[in-house]
């Protein structure tokens, strides 16, 4: 399974779209214009099976535009995006792909709709025109899958429960298409601390069974956590793409464009400006930072 | 977020100008002068001084011609349907051309011409008014316009916050109908594909989450609004008062130099 953009631009306007010679104008200096006629320009990146690849950039940096592309919602302006070779432009191949990439959206309680639970989460798969019993089996595991029981929970109206397991509910009515991939965009925005390190656990569940990944996200400790890749959008171009630690050691560049990096990072970063022998490498975490720490004093306290 | 922002009818235009500048309750009630004139105009004379005064009043708006033209442009529909309506259906005159069972004659082609030309003219007029005045303005102006008969038991300050409200919604619905369209559809929904009840179903996936947002939305705006102790439209005070200037003077004499051109043509007969 390989997920790939090849020199994708998009706009929104249909009057640039149908210009002759079109190219995405060059981006301003700074911020992002509200009148910018491109939402994305040139974006080439890849993904591939069993990758955690994470999304960053400001509001407005064309991050959901991207998530609308991989499952051709959205279809290039200019460039193409292919799932396993086939282009996305092709309704055929948009009907496989809707298959085979799962995407949450933001907020994605609010798009529940059926009367039960069960017929909730059963969408997606009769959609898909499968028979009663594989449609109850996926039901069943994409309920469990969440966290949630179908036996307890199946039977409820949706709209009763909790903004966490509302939000559980949408995410497996996503995961019952059985998808080889998932596209997350904010999985963890708007719910307490508690919801969202269980949300953030069971996406880190899916990745170590062998789920391909990809996740927009605000926050920078998450991504530095859970991501094995990340692309960081600014104006719709690509401008940083590694591994959380390449990427996270750009400090200036990402402060240009608005972003911050892991807080343990910028301490780690401090400590080693104030003479303290830090090793190189990524402090995605508090606890992580600590050890390290730790470790250095205990190595000096040996030493004396 | 994927609502591209077309140019509709009913846009404002900011633009810093004497007619933006003007008060609404004026706007509207010369706009209400202006619609009756033009349309009991009979004259070509009188009509080319109605676009005449028309094409002032956007120069003095500063509106850019573009921006006017795409306004209008969606509406020329109404003005085409018309004008087809009357060349075939007006008759008497000279027969000029005859097409199977129907014939175009002199009396119909100069009808057509004159009431296309009429409600284009009034159109742009009212395009004016909206490109002009924001939509808060417009629904302020009518309900102190609706005022005088709140003492007869007209709720002119709800029907002008229910008017307030719906509008600024409007986008926002919309907006929230892409979402859930997109969502729907990432899970194999269509909605242009499979028999009627699968379409039904599908539908159903997306007006129940809308509705649902409805309701969240008017919960949170009752809950917002009971927090800044509204308590309707008795005793409320404004930080904008409308308020009429020389410019209002100004256009109201204007208007008034166009209606009685307009008489003069019409006594004239030219």
């Amino acid at each position: 399974m390989q997920l790939a953009f090849d020199q994708v631009s998009f706009t929104y306007d249909a009057q640039t779209a149908k210009r002759k010679g079109k190219t995405a104008a060059a981006a301003a200096d700074w911020g992002n214009s509200p009148d910018d006629l491109w939402a994305l320009r040139n974006v080439s990146l890849t993904v591939n099976e069993g990758d955690f690849l994470g999304i960053a950039g400001h509001t407005g940096s064309g991050k959901s535009t991207l998530v609308q592309h991989m499952n051709g919602l959205l279809s290039p302006t200019q460039g193409r995006v292919t799932f396993d070779g086939q282009d996305l432009s092709a309704k055929a191949a948009q009907k496989a792909c809707r298959g085979a990439v799962g995407v949450v959206f933001q907020y994605p309680e609010r798009q529940l709709f059926a009367a039960t639970v069960y017929d909730d989460v059963a969408f997606g798969p009769r959609n898909l025109k499968l028979d009663a019993l594989e449609v109850d089996q996926r039901v069943h595991a994409a309920l469990e899958a969440v966290g949630l029981s179908c036996d307890q929970l199946g039977a409820v109206s949706p709209f009763e429960l909790s903004g966490g397991q509302q939000r559980r509910v949408a995410f497996a009515g996503v995961l019952a298409m059985n998808p080889q991939m998932l596209v997350l965009d904010e999985p963890a925005a708007g719910l307490d601390p508690e919801a969202k390190s269980s949300m953030l656990n069971l996406v880190a569940q899916l990745h170590s069974q062998g789920m391909t990944i990809v996740m927009i996200s605000h926050n920078m400790e998450d991504l530095a956590r859970l991501c094995t890749r990340l692309v960081v959008l600014n104006q719709g171009s690509v401008v940083l793409e590694g591994t959380p630690e390449q990427v996270f050691s750009q400090e200036e560049q990402l402060h240009a464009i608005g972003l911050d990096i892991p807080a343990a990072q910028a301490l780690a970063n401090r400590l080693r400006a104030r003479g303290v022998n830090l090793p190189q490498g990524l402090y995605a975490t508090a606890e992580e930072l600590a050890a390290a720490c730790a470790s250095l004093y205990q190595a000096k306290a040996e030493e004396a | 977020m994927s609502s591209p922002t077309a140019m509709i009818f009913g846009r404002y235009a900011a633009i810093d100008s004497p007619v933006h500048a003007m008060d609404a309750r004026c706007k509207l009630t010369l706009l209400l002068v202006y619609i009756i004139a033009t349309i009991c105009t009979s004259t070509p004379l009188g009509l080319a001084l109605c676009a005449l005064f028309t094409f002032g009043f956007y120069c003095a708006a500063r509106i850019p011609v573009r921006t006017a033209l795409t306004c209008v442009a969606p509406l020329m529909i109404i003005v085409i349907l018309t004008a087809i309506a009357n060349l075939f259906f007006v008759q008497g005159g000279e027969t000029l051309v005859i097409l199977g069972p129907l014939g175009i004659t002199e009396n119909g082609l100069h009808q057509a011409i004159f009431m296309s030309v009429r409600l284009t003219v009034l159109l742009f007029g009212a395009c004016l008014i909206t490109l002009t005045t924001t939509a808060l303005d417009i629904t302020d102006a009518f309900e102190s316009m609706l005022m005088p008969f709140a003492r007869f038991g007209l709720p002119a300050h709800e029907l002008a916050m229910i008017a307030g409200i719906a509008l600024r919604f409007l986008p926002q619905f919309a907006t929230e109908l892409i979402n859930t369209r997109n969502a729907q559809a990432s899970r194999g929904a269509s909605f242009t594909e499979g028999s009627l009840r699968e379409r039904a179903h599908a539908f159903s996936a997306l007006f129940v989450p809308l509705f649902a947002s409805v309701f969240r939305h008017a919960d949170t705006l009752a809950a917002g609004m009971d927090a800044r102790c509204y308590h309707g439209g008795t005793g409320r005070t404004r930080l904008n008062q409308h308020a009429f200037h020389r410019r209002d003077a100004l256009a109201c004499a204007i208007v008034a130099l166009q209606v009685a051109g307009i008489i003069v043509c019409t006594l004239l007969g030219v």
